[in-house]
C-alpha cells in the first residue's frame, strides 16, 4: 500500500481526451440501449472526466442538480485491479415520465420508483460499464443496485457515499431523452488504486 | 495520386484510432479537424474527397457538417463513425446524406470493407 500511494496520481491530457472517448463509445451503446427499449431518443453530450479530490465531490454533485429534489442509486463494480461505484442521479421529476415509457400501470408511489430507478440503473449502468470494459479490454462485476436516498438533497447523498477515498478518476454523463421530462446523471467513480491499472490498460490504446 | 482524406473529431485519440484503422495499401494525404468548423474549412481546401466526421462536437457538430456540405453541394463523401449510435442518430445523418454510418471504436476491417463497397478501395 505505501509503495502505491507514494506515486503521485495524476491525470494527464493525453489520457483524460482517451478516458472521455472511451466513455463516449460506452455511453453511446448504454443509450442505444434505452432508446430501443422505450422507442426515444437520448440526447448524449460530451461527457467530463475529472481526478476528483473527494473533497471537491460534493461541488461537482451540486453542479450536477441545482438543489432540486432528487434520488439516486449506486452499484459497486470490480476487475481487472480496477473498482469503483456507479452512481445514477435521477431529478425526481423525471419519474412520471419514465413509469409512462416503461408502461408501469398503477399509481406510481415510493416502491414503484424503486423498481423503475434500479430497472433503469441496471440498464444504463451495466451496458455503460460493459461497454468501457470491452474497450479496455477486461470484465467488470456488477453489484447489485442500492438505493442511496429517495426525494434528498444532493449534500445528503454525499453523506450517505461518503467513502474512504482520497481522490477519484470521476466520469459524468447526463442523460436527457428528447421530447420528455426526463433527466439523469450517472456518475463513475473509478477509487485511486484504480487508476495504475486502468492507465496501464490505455496505455495499449493510445 | 493520393486521395485527400479529412478525420474530424474533437478527440485526438479518436483520431489517431482512426488514422490507424486506414487500409495500409491505400495512398492518401490526411488532414486533421478538432471540430466540425475547422472540418468544414478543410472541405471547402479542397482536402476532403472522403470525410470521415464524428457527430458529438464542439462548435459545429457532425449534423452541421453535413447540413453545410448539403447546403453548399461541396464535394464530399462522408462517413460518419459516431459513439452515439441511436436508429435516431443513423437515420437522420443518412436523410442529410452521409454515405454509411460506423459505430465507434472502428477498425481496419470495417472501414475496409465500407470503402470497398462504395468503390473508394478497389478490391
Amino acid at each position: 500500500m505505501s509503495a502505491l500511494h507514494a506515486i503521485e496520481l495524476t491525470l494527464d491530457e493525453e489520457q483524460r481526451d482517451c478516458y472521455q472517448e472511451i466513455t463516449n463509445v460506452a455511453m453511446g451503446q448504454a443509450a442505444d440501449l434505452l432508446a430501443r427499449l422505450l422507442n426515444v431518443y437520448v440526447i448524449l453530450p460530451i461527457p467530463n472526466v475529472n481526478l476528483l479530490e473527494v473533497t471537491e465531490l460534493q461541488m461537482a454533485l451540486s453542479e450536477l442538480e441545482n438543489s432540486q429534489s432528487v434520488s439516486a442509486v449506486c452499484q459497486g463494480f470490480i476487475g481487472a485491479g480496477i473498482s469503483g461505484e456507479a452512481l445514477l442521479i435521477f431529478n425526481d421529476a423525471s419519474f412520471e415520465d419514465i413509469a409512462r415509457l416503461m408502461d408501469f400501470e398503477g399509481e406510481v408511489d415510493d416502491s414503484s420508483e424503486v423498481e423503475l430507478l434500479t430497472d433503469v440503473a441496471s440498464i444504463l449502468n451495466g451496458a455503460c460499464l460493459n461497454g468501457i470494459a470491452q474497450q479496455l479490454d477486461v470484465n467488470f462485476s456488477l453489484g447489485h443496485p442500492v438505493v442511496l436516498g429517495q426525494h434528498c438533497s444532493i449534500s445528503e447523498l454525499v453523506k450517505a457515499e461518503n467513502k474512504q477515498w482520497k481522490k477519484a478518476l470521476a466520469i459524468e454523463i447526463n442523460y436527457h431523452i428528447k421530447d420528455y421530462d426526463i433527466d439523469c446523471d450517472l456518475l463513475l467513480l473509478f477509487t485511486e488504486d484504480s487508476l495504475l491499472s486502468l492507465n496501464h490498460r490505455i496505455s495499449f490504446l493510445l | 495520386m493520393a486521395t485527400p482524406i479529412l478525420i474530424c473529431d474533437d478527440s485526438n485519440f479518436a483520431r489517431k484510432q482512426m488514422a490507424r484503422a486506414l487500409p495500409k495499401n491505400w495512398e492518401v494525404e490526411i488532414t486533421f479537424a478538432e471540430n466540425g468548423e475547422v472540418g468544414l474549412e478543410a472541405i471547402r481546401a479542397g482536402k476532403g474527397e472522403v470525410v470521415f466526421l464524428d457527430l458529438t462536437m464542439p462548435v459545429l457538430d457532425g449534423y452541421g457538417v453535413l447540413e453545410a456540405i448539403k447546403a453548399n453541394d461541396l464535394p464530399a463523401m462522408v462517413i460518419v463513425v459516431s459513439g452515439d449510435i441511436q436508429p435516431e442518430a443513423q437515420e437522420r445523418v443518412k436523410k442529410l446524406g452521409a454515405m454509411d454510418f460506423i459505430k465507434k471504436p472502428t477498425d481496419n476491417e470495417k472501414i475496409t470493407q465500407v470503402l470497398t463497397q462504395f468503390g473508394i478501395l478497389e478490391s
